[in-house]
Order: structure tokens, then C-alpha cells, then sequence
């Protein structure tokens, strides 16, 4: 199966979902189904980006609350829903670390800090992980977003460009990018000890 | 600076689920305006505000 159509499995037909934004348009209360559709994927993407829990809760019920306030400005321009939602989570993300509510964490899993060791072509060594782990948060943010959506969280370059706000090839190019950057990064400092 | 957390152990979907509350989201929107502006009315409206305020001063 095609990544797009995993994508889409993911969060159902965008014409479904058209149907209730336009009826939650004029009730709020019609909101309900993708309320609870949506609640698990974006406080997922929430708390893998903050410190507490507690946080990403707020910052989950901001995010809806957000989305429901400028519900009459979303019109459907190939753009599924679930990624207006994560526009809205990343920028609610973002007020909380300037308004100093929430800490910046990057939530990894063992196993894929091994995709991206791969990717270096290193062989997974207690010293060369610590060295990985040193230089992921000097990148830039807009570089480590980048490095985590597509290995951490195994997102499409689809999906992260739309989330983004990028094309496809550019997030593509981007993220080639933040890989090289993250290899200089390495290199550097594996140079070091 | 950024802070990284390894195998981090995120709470489950139930409970997840059990935090969700779409009521308090429908609590935090935005109240809407309950009282219109006489403008809202019209020409003829607001003339029938503004007389029934005369009308109120004088009576």
C-alpha cells in the first residue's frame, strides 16, 4: 500500500469530514466526532514535545478550542483536516515554549535512534549514540521538527510538508538538509573526544 | 535549550480517552455577544431604540 493511502486510512475520507466542519460551522456542538477522532493524535504529538503531561493536556484543549474559534475560516484546499489541527498544535506549541509554559523535549524511542544511526551509516556503539544524542538539540529547530517528524515519528514527506507548510520535494530537501548538518554536527564533535 | 527523553513511557489511549472532555472545549469558546448594537437593528430599529430612550428620559 502507498504511503498516501496509509495516510489516509490514518484519519478516514477527507469527504466525511467536510460534511461535519460545515455542519459544526454553524454548531459548535456538532464538533464532537472529530473532537474524538483527533484528541489521541494531537495530544500525542503534543506531549512528545513537552516535559509534563499535564501541559500537553492544556495544550491539547487550547488546540480544539482554537480550531473551533476559526472553524468558519477553514475551507478544504486539498489540505486534509488533521493537519489544519497539527498546524494549530504546532503553533499553540510554540506560544507555550515563548510564554515559558512548557519545556521544548524531543520524546525518542531506541529503535528509531537506530534508523537515524543507519542513516550515518554507524554501527550502534554506547559512545557513538551518546555523540548522536549530544548534537541533536544544536540543530536548529527548524531542523530538529524536520529530524523528528520523519524518524521519530515516521511521518510522510507528504504529511510533514503539509503540516509544515512546505511542498513535498521541499521537505524533502530540507530534511536531506538537517541530515547533512546533523552529520557536520557529529563529525565535529565525534572529532572531539 | 531543548531537552531529549529516551523511551519515554507516554500514557496509554484509554488513558488518553478518559481526558477527553469536549464539553470544557465547547466552555472555553469565545462567548458570543448576547446584546446587539442598535446598528445591528437598521435605520428603522435604531430610530424605534432611540425613541423608546426618549421616551424613557421624559416619562
Amino acid at each position: 500500500m502507498s504511503a498516501s493511502l496509509l495516510y489516509f486510512d490514518r484519519f478516514g475520507k477527507p469527504e466525511d469530514e467536510l460534511a461535519i466542519i460545515e455542519r459544526a460551522k454553524r454548531n459548535p456542538e456538532h464538533f464532537a466526532p472529530l473532537y474524538k477522532k483527533y484528541h489521541e493524535a494531537i495530544f500525542k504529538y503534543v506531549i512528545k514535545r513537552v516535559d509534563e503531561e499535564e501541559s500537553a493536556y492544556d495544550i491539547t484543549s487550547c488546540v480544539f478550542i482554537k480550531a473551533l474559534t476559526n472553524l468558519p475560516k477553514y475551507e478544504y484546499r486539498g489540505i486534509p483536516f488533521s493537519s489544519w489541527l497539527f498546524r494549530i498544535a504546532k503553533s499553540e506549541l510554540y506560544q507555550s515554549f515563548r510564554d515559558k509554559k512548557a519545556q521544548r523535549t524531543v520524546s525518542i524511542d531506541s529503535m528509531q535512534l537506530g534508523k537515524v544511526m543507519e542513516e550515518f551509516q554507524l554501527d550502534e556503539s554506547e559512545h557513538k549514540r551518546d555523540v548522536l544524542l549530544k548534537v541533536l538539540p544544536l540543530l536548529k529547530e527548524s531542523q530538529l521538527q524536520l529530524i523528528e517528524m520523519r524518524f521519530f515519528e515516521k511521518r510522510s514527506f507528504r504529511e510533514m510538508g503539509e503540516i509544515l507548510e512546505l511542498t513535498e520535494n521541499n521537505a524533502k530537501v530540507k530534511t536531506f538538509r538537517a541530515l547533512i548538518k546533523l552529520k557536520e554536527l557529529y563529525a565535529k564533535h565525534n572529532n572531539q573526544k | 535549550m531543548t531537552k531529549l527523553l529516551i523511551d519515554r513511557q507516554l500514557p496509554s489511549s484509554e488513558s488518553i480517552a478518559t481526558r477527553r472532555n469536549f464539553n470544557a472545549i465547547l466552555d472555553g469558546l469565545p462567548k458570543k455577544k448576547t446584546i446587539n448594537s442598535p446598528w445591528f437593528y437598521g435605520a428603522i430599529g435604531f430610530s424605534t431604540v432611540f425613541l423608546l430612550i426618549l421616551l424613557n428620559f421624559f416619562i
